[in-house]
């Protein structure tokens, strides 16, 4: 994760450049936000799925003996 | 100065070292004509994350006295290549494609992007990349902080991601490879849209110490190049144990095409709807010929069966959950909501509320997965399907739709196996492409295949139209 860093006065030019190359980006052509979701729709839409996807991992019969998977062998 | 020719920047790294090794022209050269290309041409398409000329300059003179004084330091010397943005390099932004990090400035450099300076390949930029390498989900190709990836071949149509600026750069002749990482399809997915050799490797063959965390035990960093035989080379490179990732599992990889197997001695399932019924009408044919010319290599070649799972709910439970709360600072600060793609954020949020019992069961599940796995791949050495089911979608067209992605890309994820996507048509002028997934750690069994795959097509060869470069 990030820390807390010193730097040159060269250093933070280079980073503050990365705006710079931003604004040369192409705009974004149209894309259709016409999500008529509100966010509070989004999350409620969101939840949604996450239940859908515990239903199905929930049709799924486990033996008691089945660990989590927390090894990969050759 | 040397000018260098339009050919060097679709030449493969082999290409490309033969003629630094010749002198016919210099690393310093060379870096230029790439950082110049890759400033021009990358914002147009939304693929530069960062510029990164004027290290890349100073890196290219070091290797240059090199060479003079002939000390090589192996193929990937001078080789000009770009990162996806979530990869660390010291004391540079890097901003993960997303707006509460475009700040962001580490102090070190991230594992695989260390042992190639140590190559002297030469890294001349940051590529852009979907916000938080997609997160849980996302609905829309502008799902980032540079825009949409917009496709070389065709620039209305989506470059795929997440590892959309990799794709983009090496599609376009901006890179003569690049890294990219993938937690489910996003080495796999650009790879295929935009006309290029990816390979994701066995999950834990390559370090991902200095790169964004989505799902501790998904992710993958891997090369996106312009054939199978430079996938080999550069993965040569980047493999190998790290103490500052635990999930790297000791193992080395040599690339060692003179070694590889016989493929006679190889068999490859496939299952024939994949070809057939799953793929869109107009990727088919090439998809048939693909078969054929697999087929043709003296492979045995046999119909298998997938395993039967939920694969889309098992790994969607894993990565939501493992993302939730690697960015659980980001979502309880509220600075989530500066992400540009309502649904990632959205589902950010929810994922905090999955139970832990629900987790541990998609974990569970994951275990039969690999079991079912390993016994498949006990019959057959390599499963082989289509990358993607068609090409590229519209930029504008919802991703969340009814997917064309195949069931082996999650599944071949949730099992740890490396996959090889190689070009294989086109479809509506797009390009398509085939994926190969092998036991793990058997890359150069998938390298081998993809390198007489290769030689035998030229669909790796192929570039974009270049007006379509140049005026767009």
């Amino acid at each position: 994760m990030a820390t807390t860093i010193k730097l040159t006065r060269r250093e933070i030019a280079a980073a503050l450049s990365v705006s710079a190359v931003l604004l040369g980006q192409t705009p974004a052509p149209p894309v259709p936000q016409n999500s008529a979701l509100s966010p509070d729709d989004e999350l409620k839409a969101a939840r949604d799925a996450i239940h859908q996807n515990a239903d199905q991992l929930a049709k799924f019969p486990l033996p008691m003996s089945t660990e989590p998977a927390v090894h990969f062998k050759a | 100065m040397a000018t260098i020719p339009d050919d060097i920047f679709f030449a493969t790294i082999t290409e490309i070292n033969q003629k630094l090794k010749a002198k016919e022209f210099s690393v310093r050269e060379l870096t230029k004509a790439f950082s110049d290309r890759l400033e021009r041409l990358g914002p147009r398409y939304n693929a530069l994350a960062l510029s990164l000329r004027h290290q890349a300059d100073k890196e290219a003179r070091d290797v240059d006295g090199d060479i003079k004084r002939e000390r090589f330091r192996g193929p990937l010397q001078g080789i000009a290549f770009g990162a996806k943005d979530l990869l660390a390099y010291a004391k540079q932004p890097t901003t993960w494609g997303a707006r509460p990090y475009a700040g962001q400035v580490f102090d070190y450099t991230a594992t695989p992007l260390a042992k190639l300076a140590k190559t002297g390949a030469i890294l001349t930029g940051k590529l852009a990349m979907v916000e938080l390498a997609g997160g849980p989900s996302y609905r829309y190709a502008n799902a980032s902080l540079t825009g949409p990836g917009l496709n070389p071949w065709d620039p209305t149509r989506w470059s795929g991601g997440s590892s959309s600026g990799s794709g983009i750069a090496v599609a376009a002749g901006l890179v003569t490879f690049a890294l990219g990482s993938e937690t489910s399809g996003s080495i796999l997915t650009p790879s295929a849209f935009c006309g290029i050799t990816g390979l994701r490797p066995t999950y834990g063959l390559v370090s991902r110490h200095g790169a964004m965390p989505l799902s501790w035990t998904l992710d993958k960093i891997g090369p996106m190049c312009r054939s199978a035989e430079d996938c080999g080379l550069v993965l040569h490179e980047i493999a190998g144990a790290d103490s500052k990732d635990a999930a790297t599992g000791g193992k080395s990889f040599y690339y060692a095409p003179q070694f590889s197997r016989d493929l006679k001695y190889v068999r490859v399932g496939f299952a024939p709807a994949d070809f057939d019924d799953a793929a869109e009408p107009a990727a088919r044919a090439d998809f048939a010929k693909a078969l054929e010319t697999i087929r043709s290599l003296g492979v045995q070649v046999t119909e298998v069966k997938l395993p039967e799972f939920s694969y889309g709910p098992i790994i969607s439970t894993i990565i939501s959950s493992e993302a939730a709360s690697i960015f659980e600072p980001l979502i309880k600060s509220g600075k989530v909501d500066e992400l540009a793609d309502p649904k990632q954020i959205a589902g950010l949020k929810a994922g905090l509320e999955i139970p832990a019992a629900d987790y541990l069961k998609a974990m569970r599940i994951r275990s039969l997965i690999q079991s079912a796995f390993s016994d498949l791949l006990d019959n057959v050495d390599v499963l082989l399907a289509p990358s993607r089911f068609g090409p590229a979608p519209k930029i504008t067209q919802p991703l969340d739709r009814p997917a064309s992605s195949t069931p082996l890309i999650p599944a071949g994820n949730l099992a740890g196996l490396p996959a090889l996507s190689l070009p294989c048509g086109f479809a509506d002028g797009m390009p398509i492409a085939i994926q190969l997934v092998g036991r793990p750690y058997t890359e150069n069994t998938l390298l081998a295949i993809g390198r007489d795959f290769q030689a035998r097509t030229d669909w790796h060869r192929r570039r974009p139209p270049l007006n379509t470069i140049a005026n767009t």
